[in-house]
């Protein structure tokens, strides 16, 4: 199989996708945290759709609420941090589309049903959540934290590999 | 990252270890947009802050006195207030008081310290009055059966008190407290928050005393619907000790989160909710109920987890400066239609207010056969009508068929907490600024009205009032 190679334009385009993915999750968790008060409850007291059941439930019971809470605190500002910087990408990516899964399913564009929370366009099946998550598997499937990011550098740090002049531009490009 | 990763990545050349300065450069390329984003973080944070003080006046309250203050009961509804004292300037919190120390009391004491108050806890009031003597007011949100020894032991220690309504679930109890209150020379003010708030003082002041809207109010309805809801639970891992609970009164974990619902703990449904609206009846008609009929019953749910009435319906007569007015009132917690709401019917127009944003309240309608409000919306009391919309008819109009009237909105926007302006009234009336919205003795007269329904309804028959009933001597 020959291997496709990106261009340099082709991987800086994956690196502004990927920080601007960053940069919401990451204000999606700082906001979060700046709300004193901030809880999930209402969000998932609003659940609807197939999973709608386990999603009160999460809301109803004070131990897993707490739990929840933190997870997406945190969850959320540390897989932002992550994108931005290119530190762990896959990971952070994978991450980051699960969580968006969950937040799919809480509130899901199903034919036939309505969606439970103000929404600021039409949607049928995909939302702007389906979007992301596929926007975030585009990315743990490229590799552009190791061309733009930590990962680079760790990359070069911790892993034997071969490298030529004409690989170092692979590790991510071409001209 | 896998080996083929690897592979699929790699060209073919020697093995090669290592960064060089390309690599620390692209590798660390993104890291000034962590910095733009804590720019932009930092920035919208100050905008968020300087609305808030803009809308709360906090920005130039900043030099009233700071007030020390103890909460007294953080559950549900200490929590409520908490929320609302937090966005109150120049409160100083010292110290919270709950008997469920591993929870409520924890949770609260974290809270407060997000926000930099030191508070110590307690489990004991008694030791938390001795210990923390520079408190001057106690907010107290304990179960109702909890209210008179609370803040009668507050005012003999000299603190001014804001104590939730139901004043007391006994009157005796509620007439303790005023004694003590007026014995302690110190401030008394009962939670019936809809006192202060501007919607409820506008529509009183204004449009019923001033533009007299409303011509005479003959009748009233009001209710407050709720849909069905659980009793409430509680994780098990921080269940309160049998014999701690029975020390404080309850009998099971069971009773202590449902207590609203047991006889000698709560009053139900028509105190906790009913309470409310009733105490607008009264405020608005200036006048005291002088009779009542009421039905009502554990219709729905199982009598033993909850004793008081589900349902209640009741009638209050009363003897206005005008003549007689007649108000309903109804709760039920099976069914949510219509939320709540008082809807105050004169001779020459209707009122519907909530404390809620419902779109069917706060609004006024005019009679067809009443003066017109021209004068009224040009001083912009009321908004311009809504007209309502002329349907084709397809039968000519009854006779005996009134035209339905014109929807003027209540042009007061009340975007706060329901609870902050009845505490800060509380406040700088502690600080000699003000009068308190709700003193004792108005907490004592809805009492006296209210504490009556569950007489009536376990009477089964019309009960009246004496006129001295509501006066303590």
């Amino acid at each position: 199989m020959v291997q496709e190679r990106y261009t340099h334009l082709q991987m800086i385009a994956l690196v502004v996708m990927r920080v601007l993915i960053g940069w919401h999750f990451l204000y999606e968790g700082v906001a979060k945290m700046l709300k004193k008060d901030w809880s999930a409850a209402g969000y998932l007291k609003a659940a609807k759709g197939p999973m709608a059941g386990m999603f009160h439930s999460m809301a109803n019971n004070p131990d897993v609420l707490d739990w929840v809470n933190f997870m997406n605190m945190w969850g959320l500002t540390l897989i932002g941090a992550a994108l931005i910087l290119g530190l762990l990408t896959r990971y952070a990516a994978i991450g980051g589309a699960f969580m968006v899964l969950l937040y799919y399913f809480a509130n899901p564009p199903f034919i036939g049903y309505f969606s439970s929370q103000a929404t600021e366009g039409s949607y049928l099946l995909v939302n702007k959540n389906l979007v992301e998550i596929g926007a975030l598997f585009v990315i743990a499937v490229t590799y552009s934290g190791r061309y733009i990011g930590l990962d680079r550098i760790f990359y070069g740090l911790f892993h034997r590999r071969r490298r030529t002049v004409e690989e170092r531009e692979l590790t991510g490009a071409t001209v | 990252m896998s080996e083929k990763d690897d592979r699929d990545l790699q060209e073919t050349g020697p093995d090669k270890k290592g960064i060089d300065r390309r690599d620390i450069l692209q590798g660390m390329a993104t890291l000034p947009v962590l910095g733009l984003f804590g720019y932009a973080v930092h920035k919208q944070v100050s905008y968020e802050n300087a609305t808030v003080a803009k809308t709360l006046g906090t920005g130039q309250a900043s030099n009233l006195r700071e007030v020390n203050v103890a909460l007294l009961g953080a559950g549900a509804q200490g929590q409520v207030l908490l929320d609302a004292m937090l966005k109150c300037p120049n409160v100083r919190f010292k110290a919270v008081c709950d008997i469920w120390t591993d929870y409520n009391l924890k949770k609260v004491v974290n809270i407060l310290k997000k926000y930099n108050f030191n508070v110590n806890g307690y489990e004991d009031y008694r030791e938390m009055l001795d210990k923390e003597k520079d408190i001057e007011a106690v907010v107290i949100a304990t179960p109702d059966f909890w209210h008179s020894q609370h803040a009668v032991d507050c005012l003999k220690a000299g603190k001014h008190v804001y104590c939730e309504k139901e004043m007391s679930n006994t009157l005796e109890g509620a007439k303790k407290m005023v004694l003590a209150q007026r014995e302690a020379g110190k401030l008394l003010q009962i939670g019936h928050q809809r006192r202060s708030n501007p919607r409820y003082k506008y529509c009183y002041n204004k449009l019923i005393k001033e533009a007299k809207l409303l011509g005479r109010i003959v009748t009233i309805n009001g209710q407050w619907n709720r849909a069905v809801q659980p009793d409430l639970g509680y994780p098990k891992r921080y269940e309160i000790p049998a014999d701690k609970l029975k020390k404080y009164g309850f009998k099971s974990m069971e009773q202590f989160r449902n207590w609203r619902w047991y006889k000698g703990l709560g009053g139900g449904p028509i105190v906790d909710l009913g309470s409310h609206q009733i105490d607008i009846y009264g405020w608005f008609l200036d006048a005291r109920p002088v009779a009542l009929v009421a039905s009502g019953g554990n219709d729905y749910y199982p009598a033993e987890t909850r004793e008081w009435y589900d349902t209640a319906m009741v009638v209050y007569e009363y003897e206005t400066p005008e003549g007689r007015a007649r108000g309903y009132y109804q709760t039920q917690t099976t069914n949510s239609s219509l939320g709540y709401f008082e809807r105050f019917m004169g001779d020459q127009g209707t009122l519907v207010i909530s404390e809620s944003d419902a779109n069917y309240a706060n609004a006024i309608y005019r009679e067809v056969t009443a003066p017109a409000w021209d004068e009224w919306v040009q001083k912009g009391y009321v908004t311009a009508p809504k007209v309502a919309e002329v349907k084709e008819q397809k039968a000519v109009l009854d006779v005996r068929e009134s035209v339905s009237p014109d929807e003027h909105k209540i042009p007061v926007e009340f975007a706060d907490l329901y609870h902050r302006p009845h505490l800060m009234n509380f406040f700088n009336s502690v600080r000699g600024l003000e009068k308190l919205n709700c003193p004792a003795e108005i907490g004592y007269e809805t009492a006296v009205t209210v504490l009556k329904v569950n007489e009536a309804i376990e009477a089964g028959q019309r009960l009246e009032f004496r006129p001295d009933e509501f006066e303590i001597s």
